[in-house]
């Protein structure tokens, strides 16, 4: 079953002069799978990956998850969907620093508000605690370390027990071991909830061993 | 159910954003509560100093006068002797009219029964020379009925030397302005001539000094009863020159006037046209203190602007973070807003607070002024009013000042943020 199919995506940079960045990919993700996003600098898999979180909307082509078409869709109801099915984990940790790391993770789940707040902080604790920072859960996220900063974030993209959980270099700013912890983290993921994982990496290690790569060259992908 | 939930979700994150920027918060609620007391404090001492010299004013101000204008004729013989004709007359002089009211005891009791009138007061004014020694001086006297005279201005209360008493039993008895008292150096019981238009020589008595407030009237006017000033000018007792009146709604004062005018064919006049000058200036008072107040409002309305404002720049990471994990731009839109309603809200409350503080201690503050007697304190006026459209003002001004920024980082566009 796919859970995400992109048909002839093109994106253009308008600024500072026209840019095509990205030319015309046709690609699908199975659900489950772990899937590396490669490529040089500027090869376009950031830009990639933040088309189909659903964030940039400017493009051309069709995103579909989960069977549903991504484009010409209102932004709250793109905010709504991404609160629910899409999880993310940015290259520098962003946690909100006035928050305690437990908040942190609880807000995607207070906005969700499907479960009454005590459910959605004992299900944060418990993922703090699989992700094994649960002391850290009272302190202000900007007190936290950069390892620990990173897996708080990653218990916030689970918290909605989303489809696809996507991140940009998610281990691009940790130690080479923190970022197994983290790669086998996210394959036991897949594996055991069905998750889809979306991981942009220049790391090739971390690329080697997921399910598939998409390698991108020049806004074409070069190989899958 | 669900825009509640995201609604006190917003109200957290929001609280929490003041609670870790709570210096700037204090300040910026400071400057609401500054601008708001500032605003209070001003309307309500202004107000007060407005009502009070209205007070004043009005207390000597009838509600409506009836009195004789002399007035041109306004038909000559000639029409009567040609009325189809043009008839032109040039340099008409005005007629030769006594100044009394036609009528005008038979108009006084039809007034009494009338149930819109209050009180009402006959008197007879006229101008004269009050002479002591080789000095004298122009002034007017004024013949009531001290009773009558009493209850439409509460004279009695502005006697501040000697009584009244004697007034209506004592021929040719005085109560004095003390300005005019002062011109003349004269007191209680002394005695002094007077002098009408005519040239007919009165030798009067002072029994008493009365102080209005009205430099116009304490500097040239006394009182005598109505049989006193009748004598003087040689007239009988049915001769009276004004009437007074004081109503249950003085509202309704201009077009009873009309009426009365029609009725009796008498001139007359109110208090808003007798008072116009006095009430346009409370007009414009009142325009400056708004004016002075709302621009002190508005300078706390760009604190908070600016607060906001660098706020939304420090925390676009942040702002970038919720969206992607779902919060609408009306989530976020929220979160500022909410902020600068708060300090708005806060600020409102602690500015009514120290505001009437403010005017509190003003009006317990001894002032005592020589031209106003009834004065020992400055007046301060206490109306809800006041503070109904402080807060309310408050409160707009600093929405209008959050809703500007709120707006703008409800367009935030996540992805350049992220991407760095």
């Amino acid at each position: 079953m796919n859970i995400l199919e992109a048909k002839d995506i093109h994106k253009y940079f308008r600024e500072p002069t026209e840019f095509h960045v990205l030319k015309g990919l046709t690609f699908h993700i199975e659900k489950g799978k772990f899937i590396s996003i490669t490529g040089k600098s500027g090869s376009g898999k950031s830009t990639l990956l933040y088309l189909l979180s659903t964030m940039d909307t400017d493009f051309e082509g069709s995103i579909k998850i989960n069977g549903e078409e991504m484009r010409g869709k209102s932004n709250r109801w793109l905010a709504d969907f991404r609160n629910h099915h899409i999880g993310f984990v940015f290259q520098f940790h962003f946690l909100l620093p006035e928050f305690s790391a437990l908040r942190n993770v609880m807000l995607p789940g207070l906005k969700r508000a499907q479960q009454p707040p005590d459910e959605v902080e004992h299900k944060a604790y418990e993922l703090l605690k699989l992700l094994d920072v649960e002391d850290q859960a009272k302190k202000r996220a900007v007190l936290l370390s950069g390892g620990q900063q990173q897996r708080v974030a990653i218990a916030r993209a689970l918290i909605n027990d989303p489809l696809i959980v996507m991140g940009d270099e998610p281990t691009g700013n940790l130690d080479s071991r923190n970022s197994a912890i983290v790669f086998d983290l996210f394959s036991q993921l897949a594996a055991e909830r069905g998750q889809t994982m979306l991981m942009v990496t220049h790391d090739d290690e971390f690329a080697e061993k997921s399910d598939h790569i998409i390698h991108l060259a020049d806004g074409r992908i070069d190989k899958q | 159910m669900k825009i509640a939930k995201d609604f006190k979700l917003a109200a957290s994150i929001a609280f929490t954003h003041m609670r870790a920027k709570l210096k700037q918060t204090i300040i910026a609620t400071v400057g609401v509560a500054f601008g708001i007391t500032v605003f209070i404090f001003m309307v309500s001492v202004m107000e007060g100093t407005n009502e009070f010299t209205e007070d004043v004013v009005f207390e000597q101000s009838p509600h409506l006068r009836l009195y004789n204008e002399i007035a041109l004729a306004e038909h000559s013989i000639l029409d009567r002797a040609a009325p189809s004709a043009w008839n032109v007359v040039h340099h008409q002089k005005p007629k030769d009219i006594l100044p009394n009211l036609k009528d005008g005891i038979r108009a006084v009791e039809e007034l009494g029964k009338d149930h819109r009138v209050l009180a009402i007061s006959a008197s007879v004014s006229t101008q004269l020379f009050y002479r002591l020694g080789s000095a004298s001086v122009n002034g007017r006297v004024l013949g009531i009925n001290f009773e009558n005279e009493d209850a439409l201005f509460a004279l009695g209360s502005k006697i501040v030397e000697g009584g009244h008493e004697k007034l209506a039993t004592q021929p040719n008895s005085l109560l004095m302005g003390v300005g005019l008292a002062r011109k003349l150096n004269v007191a209680t019981g002394d005695k002094l001539s007077v002098t009408t238009e005519k040239g007919d020589n009165f030798q009067v008595t002072i029994i008493g000094l009365f102080k209005t407030g009205l430099t116009d009237i304490d500097n040239q006017q006394s009182y005598a009863s109505l049989k006193t000033v009748q004598r003087f000018l040689g007239v009988p007792a049915s001769y009276i020159t004004d009437i007074k009146v004081k109503l249950h709604d003085k509202e309704l004062a201009p077009e009873i006037v009309e009426e009365l005018e029609n009725r009796y064919q008498y001139s007359g006049s109110d208090w808003k046209k007798d008072n116009s000058a006095l009430l346009e200036g409370n007009v414009l008072r009142n325009m400056i203190t708004y004016g002075v107040a709302s621009t002190i409002l508005l300078v706390a309305g760009f604190g908070i602007f600016n607060i906001l404002t660098m706020m939304i720049y420090e925390k676009m990471k942040d702002i970038a973070i919720l969206k992607a994990t779902g919060f609408s731009d009306t989530d976020v839109r929220w979160v500022f807003l909410i902020q600068a309603i708060v300090i708005g809200f806060i600020g409102a409350v602690m500015g009514l607070i120290f505001g009437f503080l403010l005017a509190y201690a003003t009006s317990r503050m001894p002032f005592e002024s020589d031209v106003m007697i009834t004065m020992d304190h400055l007046p301060v006026s206490f109306k809800p009013i006041y503070y109904i459209s402080g807060f309310t003002f408050g409160i707009l001004t600093t929405i209008l000042a959050g809703y500007m920024p709120s707006r703008h980082a409800a367009k935030v566009d996540p992805i350049t943020i992220l991407r760095g």
